[in-house]
């Protein structure tokens, strides 16, 4: 039992390991350093509202545009970040898998922590933004655009299904790849087109009274629960029953086909390196 | 030696190696598909290893010869976990080192403290242990104030240096050594020698992968791998004979594609052109002579030396 704990004990620090060195690695030696990783969001923010907002206008579903985007990215960016860098983690460490005994999983899942630590960052940036709208400076008459709510730590609750959605894939990826190496090319136009159809930058109210498909497939889309979960916390709503039952069932599937992918091929991995 | 069953550390049993054939080429989506449509998806298995059993004591230190290609390597992999058989069994009762290939996994960004911490962590060491090696891997790595400069900047000696400290310095009953024994300038590789041979005197089990007779000094029993079968095990200077004879000498069994090859020679022979071209060469490595594409190896025809496959 004892020898069981410390085994937890060590594959938490090297997961540790990895994480800071992931973390480290993305802004290596960069000007600025660690603060890249709450600049970077922000000023693609700023872009993304500067484009955007002279399309869609100051708000969108009650929510300030600015906000509205920036909260949809970061969200979305966890499981971005998380699949695509767990895409080509296992052949990428293929060295050390086929020097050492390693347990496979560590590098997908070191690698989801990072894009989670990532999203912590990425929160700072859109603190300082909602803080920057709250002020009551704007339109010439003192209004503000935006006001915060408790039920922003609400956050919390969706991280570990957002977590585990994208380790699921994580570990999927990680493991095909190692047998289809051009999956990369078909991943990367998915994670294009899964973009565009998750209300990032856009918002489903424009589809009303139209007969467009999209608002009736949205359900199915695993990131349109959390990214809407998110935005009902930051306009101070909590996220209606059905939405986190759908956040944590998607969860819960995309965990157990990843793992068990994971499991079924683990011994044919170093020989295919 | 022979102390009874619960000595053996490493035990290795009726273990199989079978790969298929296509794993090597088709590595993407799109080859499967067209393999697949043009129905050239033959899954040739190739048996790297055919049944391979044998023990290893505590304390023992044992050599795995045999030529290239014969499967050592595989068998390495498959006795550290790496690999899993595809029938039989590998178990080991102890810590594990494999030192399959120095600085394997470095990660060229982070400093070489950094990459300890790290490797260690991967081989599965907790911090507490790897914060008490931690002096004595710098001390032995002789690498100084560079342990806090990027691996990037190391040179790739420097870099061997390091992987070979942390392998012999984190304690463990078993290493698993692969032809890494000519580790960086005279200096350092003396080092490594004595090293191993004080980890030898505390009761280390070792397994070398080796070509050279310098395993001698360690190791008085050898393992000869030949065609993925256990050829010989025994007496390391009786195993090394009968292995150095079979290398150098004509091949017991002339595979087919030898055979052929050997007839054109012979047919040249009449012709009196090359011989004495042929003859000045001193016997090199059978590789180099299956490479010529001219034939025209009369000299050894007699002697035929074993074009490789």
């Amino acid at each position: 039992m004892k020898n069981k704990t410390g085994s937890i004990t060590q594959r938490m620090y090297l997961m540790r390991l990895l994480v800071r060195r992931n973390i480290k690695n993305q802004y290596y030696r960069s000007f600025i350093g660690v603060l890249w990783t709450v600049l970077n969001p922000l000023l693609n923010m700023l872009v993304m509202a500067f484009v955007f907002s002279a399309i869609f206008g100051r708000h969108t579903d009650g929510l300030d545009y600015p906000i509205y985007i920036l909260s949809g990215n970061i969200i979305f960016g966890v499981m971005r970040s998380s699949t695509s860098s767990s895409l080509t983690c296992l052949v990428g460490q293929s060295d050390m898998l086929q020097k050492t005994k390693v347990p496979i999983e560590v590098f997908p899942t070191a690698n989801t922590f990072s894009a989670l630590v990532t999203f912590g960052f990425s929160f700072i940036a859109l603190l300082i933004v909602a803080g920057f709208r709250a002020l009551p400076i704007w339109d010439g008459i003192g209004a503000s655009y935006y006001t915060f709510h408790w039920q922003i730590v609400l956050v919390v609750l969706i991280l570990p299904a957002l977590t585990i959605f994208s380790l699921g894939i994580s570990f999927f990826l990680s493991g095909l790849y190692v047998f289809f190496r051009d999956i990369r090319h078909i991943y990367t136009v998915l994670l294009t087109l899964w973009t565009y159809l998750t209300p990032l930058f856009y918002s489903l109210n424009s589809f009303e009274g139209t007969d467009s498909i999209l608002p009736k497939i949205m359900k199915f889309n695993p990131m349109y629960h959390y990214v809407d979960a998110f935005r009902d916390m930051l306009m101070g709503a909590i996220p209606s029953v059905k939405t986190w039952i759908a956040m944590y069932v998607f969860a819960a599937i995309s965990i157990i086909i990843g793992w068990l992918f994971l499991q079924a091929i683990k011994n044919k991995i170093a020989a295919n390196l | 030696m022979e102390n009874g069953r619960e000595d053996v550390v490493l035990e290795v049993r009726d273990v199989t190696m079978k790969f298929n054939k296509y794993e090597v080429g088709v590595n993407s989506l799109k080859e499967l598909v067209v393999r697949a449509f043009k129905k050239n998806l033959k899954k040739s298995k190739f048996e790297c290893l055919k049944g391979v059993s044998f023990d290893v004591h505590r304390g023992e230190a044992v050599a795995l010869i045999g030529k290239n290609g014969a499967g050592k390597s595989t068998l390495l992999k498959i006795v550290s976990g790496i690999l899993k058989p595809t029938t039989g069994y590998a178990k080991r009762y102890g810590r594990i080192t494999p030192l399959l290939r120095l600085g394997a996994g470095f990660d060229g960004n982070a400093t070489g403290l950094e990459n300890i911490y790290l490797n260690a962590a991967i081989l599965g060491y907790t911090k507490k242990d790897i914060d008490a090696k931690v002096p004595a891997i710098i001390e032995f790595s002789e690498l100084g104030d560079f342990i806090y400069s990027p691996i990037k900047t190391y040179s790739s000696g420097m870099m061997a240096r390091l992987g070979f400290s942390i392998a012999v310095n984190m304690e463990s009953e078993i290493l698993l050594i692969d032809e890494i024994l000519a580790v960086g300038d005279i200096a350092f590789n003396k080092k490594c020698h004595e090293k191993l041979a004080e980890l030898q005197k505390q009761g280390l089990t070792f397994l070398i992968v080796s070509h050279g007779e310098a395993v001698k000094r360690y190791c008085k029993r050898a393992i000869w791998i030949d065609g993925g079968l256990v050829r010989e095990d025994g007496d390391i200077s009786v195993v090394f004979k009968h292995y150095t004879e079979a290398m150098t000498k004509k091949p017991a069994a002339p595979q087919p594609a030898a055979a052929q090859a050997a007839k054109p020679a012979i047919a040249q022979v009449q012709k009196p052109a090359a011989p004495a071209h042929a003859e000045a060469k001193p016997a090199q490595s059978a590789a180099q002579q299956a490479q010529k594409t001219v034939p025209a190896q009369p000299a050894t025809a007699s002697k035929p030396a074993q074009p490789k496959q």
